[in-house]
């Protein structure tokens, strides 16, 4: 797989397309592309970092272990979404959730470094990169909040929205 | 516009069929499914023949349940006529006194029944448009019947999609149902907030669903029933898109007491849920709609 193929099957994602031609290819010459199986893991909680990802097809869990109740899914990225995106965090050093494949795909991986460093050198590229970043951090802290609000649970005694 | 049960003949001036609203009609039950803890799906036929035939009612309105020593709960239909002839479907979650003793009923035993009331989904209005339908939990049974329709009439309708969120997967509610409707061409969603490792399924909410597809805003309506914050969220990602607020449906649950605005329960701004909804294009709702303390 060459970084030509990379650069194509990137720029079958939509927000690539809207980016500069050297952009797309300094960042298809740092990532490589991953076919993966059902049951297959990508990194587990505490793991070094290292990429990230963004998934072209199929379907990635994050988990988290708790004692007691083992491993608990917590989000599935699907087409378009990214995980790992911690790895390009100055202050995040590992893994805080694991990753495993629920159904089989494809997915890009991008050196968190590198990126990093292409960032460094071309702050144009860096911003756009970081501003893409900042929004799937939104969407996701935007799931979370959700997810926190535990919405679908019973109501608490005393309010009266269900006879 | 469908006519509620109780409303008289002939005479008894505006005073009369106001009381004839409020008195009940009894209902046996005649078969029980259990959906998911908590919630159980119960068959009705009304126990007069004659109230039974005259019986109508459109999807998404709703009917008080009537249990005697414990009270009246408003319940949305979760299926339509042509799916049930004959047969009166409410699924419920037995969270109150009224729901739960209903819960401790068995075949045979008797409900009482007052409505229909409230307005019901725009059908009529969305054919031809593509249909989102965003629901979580509890808010899938009210929008059940509207998909029977649609079901029922799919070359009348566009690109039809189901976003469907619940709690946990074993929340989740007529999941014998989602293979049908994927075939009729019904683009079903499914994602629940949290998965153990067994469940290989989406796991998110459903507002994050609307990143996945494209909607055209000319000709999508989004019709949505849930948890009050979760519908906050799916109207911000349909005005995101540009639908229109005319084009978003939105039911509201209150406290619905009397069902037909005049005891004030229910009664939000201008508006007795009861009887102005619960089904409201958001247009109508939007300045009352997120306001803290409502």
């Amino acid at each position: 797989m060459t970084a030509k193929d990379v650069r194509l099957e990137l720029l079958k994602i939509p927000w690539f397309q809207e980016q500069k031609p050297g952009h797309v290819t300094k960042i298809a010459g740092i990532s490589h592309l991953r076919h993966y199986k059902t049951g297959e893991v990508f990194f587990r909680e505490g793991d070094r970092q290292d990429y990230f990802y963004i998934v072209l097809d199929g379907r990635v869990a994050l988990d988290i272990f708790i004692p007691h109740r083992g491993k608990v899914r917590i989000y599935t990225a699907e087409q378009w979404d990214v995980f790992g995106w911690s790895s390009v965090s100055p202050s995040v050093r590992t893994r805080t959730a694991g990753a495993v494949g629920v159904m089989d795909g494809t997915v890009v991986g991008i050196d968190a470094q590198e990126l990093i460093g292409l960032c460094d050198q071309d702050p144009g590229l860096g911003y756009r990169v970081m501003t893409r970043l900042a929004h799937v951090i939104a969407s996701r802290l935007m799931v979370t909040r959700l997810q926190l609000l535990d919405m679908f649970a019973e109501p608490p005694a005393g309010k009266n929205v269900g006879e | 516009m469908t006519v509620p049960l109780s409303m008289p003949n002939a005479g008894g001036g505006s005073a009369g069929y106001a009381s004839k609203l409020l008195l009940p009609h009894w209902a046996d039950i005649v078969k029980i499914i259990p959906e998911a803890e908590g919630v159980t799906t119960y068959h009705l036929r009304l126990t007069d023949p004659e109230v039974q035939a005259r019986y109508r009612f459109q999807p998404g309105q709703f009917n008080m349940l009537y249990v005697p020593g414990y009270g009246e709960a408003a319940i949305s239909m979760s299926s339509d006529l042509e799916s049930n002839p004959g047969l009166v479907v409410h699924t419920i979650r037995h969270v109150g006194n009224v729901t739960k003793a209903i819960s401790r009923m068995k075949v045979g035993d008797v409900v009482g029944l007052r409505g229909p009331f409230g307005t019901a989904w725009p059908l009529e209005q969305i054919r031809g448009k593509d249909v989102v339908i965003a629901c979580g939990g509890i808010g899938l049974p009210p929008l059940r019947g509207a998909l029977y329709h649609i079901l029922r009439q799919r070359a009348d309708y566009g690109k039809v999609t189901l976003l469907y969120g619940a709690r946990t997967p074993k929340d989740l509610m007529y999941p014998d149902e989602y293979e049908t409707w994927k075939q009729a061409d019904i683009d079903v969603q499914v994602t629940v907030d949290r998965g153990d490792e067994t469940w290989n399924g989406r796991i998110g909410v459903v507002p994050m669903w609307f990143y996945h597809f494209r909607v055209d805003p000319r000709k999508t309506a989004v019709l949505t029933c849930g948890p009050e914050i979760m519908m906050r969220f799916v109207i911000y990602e349909a005005l995101a898109r540009r639908i229109p607020t005319s084009q978003i449906f939105v039911s509201l649950e209150r406290n619905m007491k009397c069902g037909q605005g005049a005891c004030g329960h229910c009664q939000q701004g201008p508006f007795f849920i009861c009887k102005d909804g619960p089904v409201f294009p958001f247009s109508a709702i939007e300045s009352i709609f997120n306001v803290e303390e409502y």
